[in-house]
């Protein structure tokens, strides 16, 4: 991009600023992405000053607002997509039920995804034998049901946030680990790694510049599901008392107590699914962009302008 | 399981979508969940029971639900005191088991000592602790039972036996044989149960041929089936789906409380626990969380129950005064501030978390330092039954079930200081129930009234809250009408057809 | 070839023997079934004697040696509550869920890997945009919305379909439509990203260079080195049928093994527990020992 013609020393200043404003242009360039980024700020702003603003908004009970219908301003602002059970307005809720929803969410896929893809690597780079001992290990843990396992940490250790990330990472690490595995196995054997390892590359160079890019695209799209699968399965979790308790709230505890009403008073369960399933979205969405983004040979579907497929 | 069957269910012609029986006598039972058994002895399980009760199996004596004329013959004709611990009971004659043999006294006496036996685990005999009964065959069609101490109400249990033939081994038993109405002529677990009537039944034939009874966990569901006309009843669904007029609610017989532990402080003082009672605003929650029809608790049994008295105030919603009770106490250097951990049984009731959470925001509103824990059925267990956790104050929200027509099916367990579920060890309240136990007539019912005042207003016992309403939905097709038992029991007897 | 199969049981049954130990000891620190088998105010006795009949009072080895002595004979004890042999119990609802995950898996594959590569095909089009959209909104919905929801428009309103259970094909739709969308979602994106790469990549574009015009030879070469990914997530997917749908199962009444096996832990059953937890498990193994022998057939450097 001729910064090799400016002085050194204002270079990394100028180049940070040039790349923060590419990537901004190619964000731009997809307008779908531009609105994930978006979405997904908001998000982080609820998380992060919902609790402190809304707390006692959300979790002041009113049985004459219970399950107030959405789209009407009569009880105010936050009560336009309509109220709970307990006549607590949904929106507020849904805002402060933000941190805690990413807060686990957030720690639980990227345990996961560390450990599962760190034993993937090992499992698909390193000897037959620890390979093997690896995948049997995933295994044992897929046939581990997920719920025996919160059952017993619930007992044998106590019930805790903590705790509930635990149990939700162990269940998913197989994932990752498989597909990690399944992957480097592929690309190994591609020429390009191949020369690599003729050329005498180290082992982890051969890893962190050759295999790592490769596989990522995949290990990201599988976390950003993974999400969803997180926030709703914590729910089902809560139901043993392993977590979040009420009256703190998640997203996905907020789904599940709406289920019953679900015939009748839709908006209990829909809004913070909804809010799960634009979170969701909005990080797969915003990952396929960074997978173009990344990949020199297909950087130039947006730096050329998104016209033709935004 | 064979394959072949699977491959039937799967490529099963679309017609057999509605049954060709349809026109005739059969009904379709949409319960919440599958038996484990269909074992007579078990029927005191309400999942059991539903199916056995009345309809499998009978029992020599039953609790009139519809009329309340009380204690009604079934098997036996006719019983009396013969002296003050023996109780003679004439059995009916002409009555025929589904497996043909004959019933006479020999099969009381192997019922009765099948279910106390120590080979099974049958749920019954846990009516009967503390009691040494011993049946005596006189002839083919009498038999005493002997109580020691003394039963008045010994006709009132035996309405939990059902009573199987005399070669009914000691284990548990998967094909019910019973001298009911009906026998079980299909049980393809996961799916169904379907009962058939009996052409040699000896009283009269029930307008209903032939019933059917499926699973459903989720109670929406099962107000769709009825709905779509896949099932004709649903005798449980939940109050937000009850909208149409096929629904109609009916109290249940179950009473909702908080347990109070009265050994640690700050809930040993009485003031607190009336604070407790005073917070919260139990008006607030009938027609909005809980069901319009909820009834405010003054008694751990419902109204229908003997001795239940009226004459006992609710505790009022006064915040005010809850707030100056508890300044009260603190003055007196009472730890009110103390974390009281609330615990609550998740799905124990529909609306449970709503209302627990509910009560957690009423009780810190006056000041209370309370912390909701909802938990599973197994960790509940350990906090609701002896021996208790006692490393801080603990509130343990409950339900009670008694539809059977009398306190001592309650009290002993829920207040005596022996009791597996009793908070209080208060020395009246034992000789209260002892001598209510031993008492028959008017003065029994005497002695529970005095009992019911004194634990509410003197002792203070526990935060009583609702008596529950439950919901049925019932098709156009049946004519039925759920009654206090419909939660124990389901006589299909009891069902008509249009 | 051979080796490797008889290498896989060995290590496969090795894991299995971890399973059982770790299931066993620790499903026994979570509670007294007496206790929630019997009703509340049961007796201390009555709970003792039930804890006999079940042979739970003795020592903990003691119960694993019998446990283990039995199930060498193939015996895998008694369900607490059902007072039946927990591997009928287990037996009879897995094969339920096995017909539901095996139609489920091969429609989901099959309209995966054409729906991804049609939209790796054309990336950033509308099809590629609005597939991607639709499968991520049914990936991440709850399951039980789309279940109740699909029950109260079908089987309600519309009547063309059984509310739940089961009997006719008809009955089969619902549920499989519930469990069908969450693993297309997934795989499908997989299968995308899988064969956007291997279009990239040197071979095809050497392919193209050279004239290969022809779509389906393109296709299928490119689909052949996008398989190994997308082999392992639908293997994954597939597992998780295998271990039961359990809302699915709850909501429709199908008998299968999920609920069995959510039953059986909040009651402490364990000899169902185990039961069913060896029976999927062997279940999962012998897939993942397909999957392993479809890794290798399609690449073959693989089994080097």
């Amino acid at each position: 991009m001729g910064s090799s013609v400016l002085p050194t020393n204002t270079r990394p200043a100028m180049q940070a600023r040039a790349g923060l404003r590419t990537v901004l242009r190619m964000l731009w360039a997809d307008k779908l992405a531009c609105a994930a980024a978006v979405f997904l700020l908001i998000v982080l702003l609820c998380a992060i000053l919902g609790p402190l603003t809304l707390n006692e908004l959300a979790s002041g009970t009113n049985l004459r607002a219970r399950n107030a219908p959405p789209f009407s301003l009569e009880r105010g602002v936050f009560f336009i997509l309509g109220g709970d059970a307990l006549g607590r307005p949904l929106l507020a809720r849904i805002i402060v039920a933000a941190q805690n929803t990413m807060a686990i969410a957030a720690s639980a896929v990227i345990a996961s995804l560390l450990v599962g893809a760190t034993l993937g690597l090992i499992a698909g780079y390193a000897g037959r034998w620890l390979g093997e001992v690896i995948m049997r290990l995933a295994d044992v843990i897929m046939s581990f049901p997920s719920l025996l396992l919160a059952v017993i940490v619930l007992y044998v250790l106590a019930p805790s946030i903590a705790n509930l990330v635990l149990v939700l990472a162990i269940t998913r690490v197989p994932i990752y680990l498989r597909t990690t595995r399944a992957e480097v196995l592929e690309v190994r054997e591609r020429m390009f790694v191949q020369a690599a390892t003729v050329m005498g590359a180290s082992n982890r160079r051969i890893i962190f510049r050759h295999i790592l890019p490769v596989i990522l695209p995949t290990l990201l799209t599988i976390a950003t599901l993974d999400f969803a699968f997180v926030m709703l399965a914590e729910s089902a979790l809560s139901f043993l008392g392993i977590g979040i308790q009420p009256p703190e709230i998640t997203w996905g505890l907020m789904v599940s107590q709406g289920r019953q009403y679900l015939t009748n008073a839709w908006w209990l369960a829909f809004w913070p699914g909804l809010a799960i399933i634009l979170t969701t979205m909005s990080l797969n969405l915003l990952s396929s962009w960074m997978r173009v983004a990344l990949n020199p040979t297909q950087r130039w579907r947006l730096e050329v302008g998104g016209r033709k497929h935004g | 399981m064979s394959r072949s069957m699977l491959l039937g269910s799967l490529f099963a012609a679309a017609g057999a979508l509605t049954p060709a029986f349809a026109q005739d006598a059969s009904v379709t039972v949409v319960l919440a969940e599958e038996p484990d058994l269909v074992e007579p002895c078990m029927a005191t399980r309400s999942n059991i029971g539903r199916i056995v009760l009345g309809n499998i199996s009978e029992t020599l004596t039953e609790l009139d639900v519809r009329g309340g004329e009380g204690l009604k013959p079934r098997l036996a004709e006719s019983w009396e005191l013969v002296d003050d611990g023996t109780w003679r009971f004439h059995l009916r004659q002409g009555v025929t088991f589904s497996d043909g043999s004959a019933f006479d006294a020999e099969d009381v006496k192997h019922s009765f000592e099948r279910a106390g036996s120590d080979q099974i685990t049958c749920e019954i005999s846990r009516y009967y602790e503390g009691i040494e009964i011993t049946p005596t065959v006189v002839d083919a069609h009498t038999i005493d039972f002997t109580a020691e101490p003394a039963q008045p109400i010994l006709p009132l249990l035996l309405s939990l036996l059902t009573i199987v033939p005399s070669e009914t081994p000691i284990e548990f038993t998967r094909e019910p044989v019973g001298t009911g109405p009906y026998v079980m002529t299909d049980w393809t677990p996961g799916q169904s149960i379907t009962l058939e009537r009996r052409g040699d039944y000896w009283g009269e034939q029930p307008e209903v041929a032939r019933a059917t009874y499926v699973f459903r966990a989720d109670p929406s569901v099962r107000a769709a089936m009825v709905a779509a006309g896949e099932a004709d009843i649903a005798p449980s669904i939940s109050a937000i789906d009850a909208t149409t007029d096929m629904d109609v609610a009916y109290p249940n017989s179950e009473t909702t409380y908080l347990r109070i532990d009265h050994s640690v402080p700050p809930l040993n003082d009485k003031r607190v626990r009336e604070a407790l009672n005073l917070a919260i605003d139990r008006d607030a929650f009938i027609g909005t969380v809980l069901a319009a029809g909820t009834e405010i608790a003054v008694a751990i049994v419902p109204p229908t129950t003997l001795g239940w008295n009226g004459d006992i105030e609710p505790w009022g919603y006064d915040p005010e005064r809850a707030k100056a009770l508890l300044a009260e106490a603190k003055a007196d250097g009472v730890p009110v501030d103390a974390e009281i951990l609330l615990v609550g049984r998740t799905a124990n009731f529909p609306g449970a978390t709503e209302t627990f959470e509910a009560i957690q925001s009423m009780l810190s509103e006056v000041g209370f330092n309370v912390r909701l824990q909802m938990v599973e059925v197994a960790e509940h267990e350990q906090y609701y039954s002896k021996p208790y956790v006692q490393t801080q104050p603990i509130l343990v929200g409950a339900q009670h079930d008694n539809s059977r027509g009398d306190p001592v099916f309650s009290m002993y367990f829920k207040y005596h200081s022996e009791g597996r579920q009793s908070g209080i060890a208060d020395a009246r309240v034992d000789e209260l129930i002892e001598a209510a136990t031993a008492a028959t007539g008017e003065k029994r019912e005497a002695l529970w009234r005095e009992l019911f005042a004194y634990l509410h207003d003197e002792v203070i016992a526990d935060v009583l809250l609702f008596h529950m309403v439950g919901h049925a939905r019932v098709g156009e097709r049946v004519d039925f009408t759920p009654t206090i038992a419909t939660n124990s029991q389901l006589q299909l007897a009891e069902i008509g057809l249009k | 070839m051979k080796s490797m199969l008889g290498k896989r049981a060995l290590s496969s049954f090795v894991s299995l023997f971890v399973l059982i130990v770790l299931v066993f000891f620790l499903s026994r620190l979570t509670g007294d079934p007496a206790a929630l088998y019997l009703p509340v105010d049961a007796s201390e006795e009555m709970r003792h004697n039930f804890r006999e009949i079940h042979g739970l009072n003795d020592p903990l080895m003691v119960q694993f040696g019998r446990y283990m002595a039995d199930l060498a004979r193939l015996d895998f004890g008694d369900s607490l509550r059902k007072a039946r042999p927990a591997l009928d119990v287990v037996l009879e609802a897995f094969i339920w869920t096995l017909w539901l995950a095996l139609v489920t898996m091969a429609l989901v594959a099959v309209a995966a890997i054409v729906v991804g590569s049609i939209a790796a095909f054309h990336v950033g089009r509308p099809f590629d945009r609005f597939a991607s959209v639709l499968s991520l909104i049914g990936a991440s919905a709850p399951d039980f919305w789309v279940a109740i929801v699909g029950i109260v428009i079908f089987a309600v309103n519309l009547g063309w379909l059984p509310t739940s259970g089961t009997g006719t094909v008809w009955h089969w739709i619902l549920p499989i439509a519930v469990l069908f969308i969450r693993p297309f979602g997934l795989i499908l994106q997989v299968v995308r990203g899988a064969m956007i790469t291997a279009l990239g990549s040197a071979y095809v574009k050497t392919a193209r260079a050279k004239g290969v015009r022809n779509r389906p030879i393109i296709f299928v070469h490119t689909l052949r080195n996008a398989m190994l990914p997308v082999i392992t997530v639908i293997g994954d997917q597939a597992a998780a049928l295998l271990n039961g749908a359990v809302v699915v199962e709850t909501i429709f009444g199908f008998p299968g093994v999920g609920k069995l096996m959510i039953d059986s832990i909040l009651q402490r059953d364990f000899n169902v527990i185990l039961a069913s937890i060896m029976v999927t498990a062997i279940a999962i193994f012998i897939m993942n020992i397909l999957i392993d022998i479809a890794y290798a057939l399609l690449d073959p450097r693989i089994r080097a």
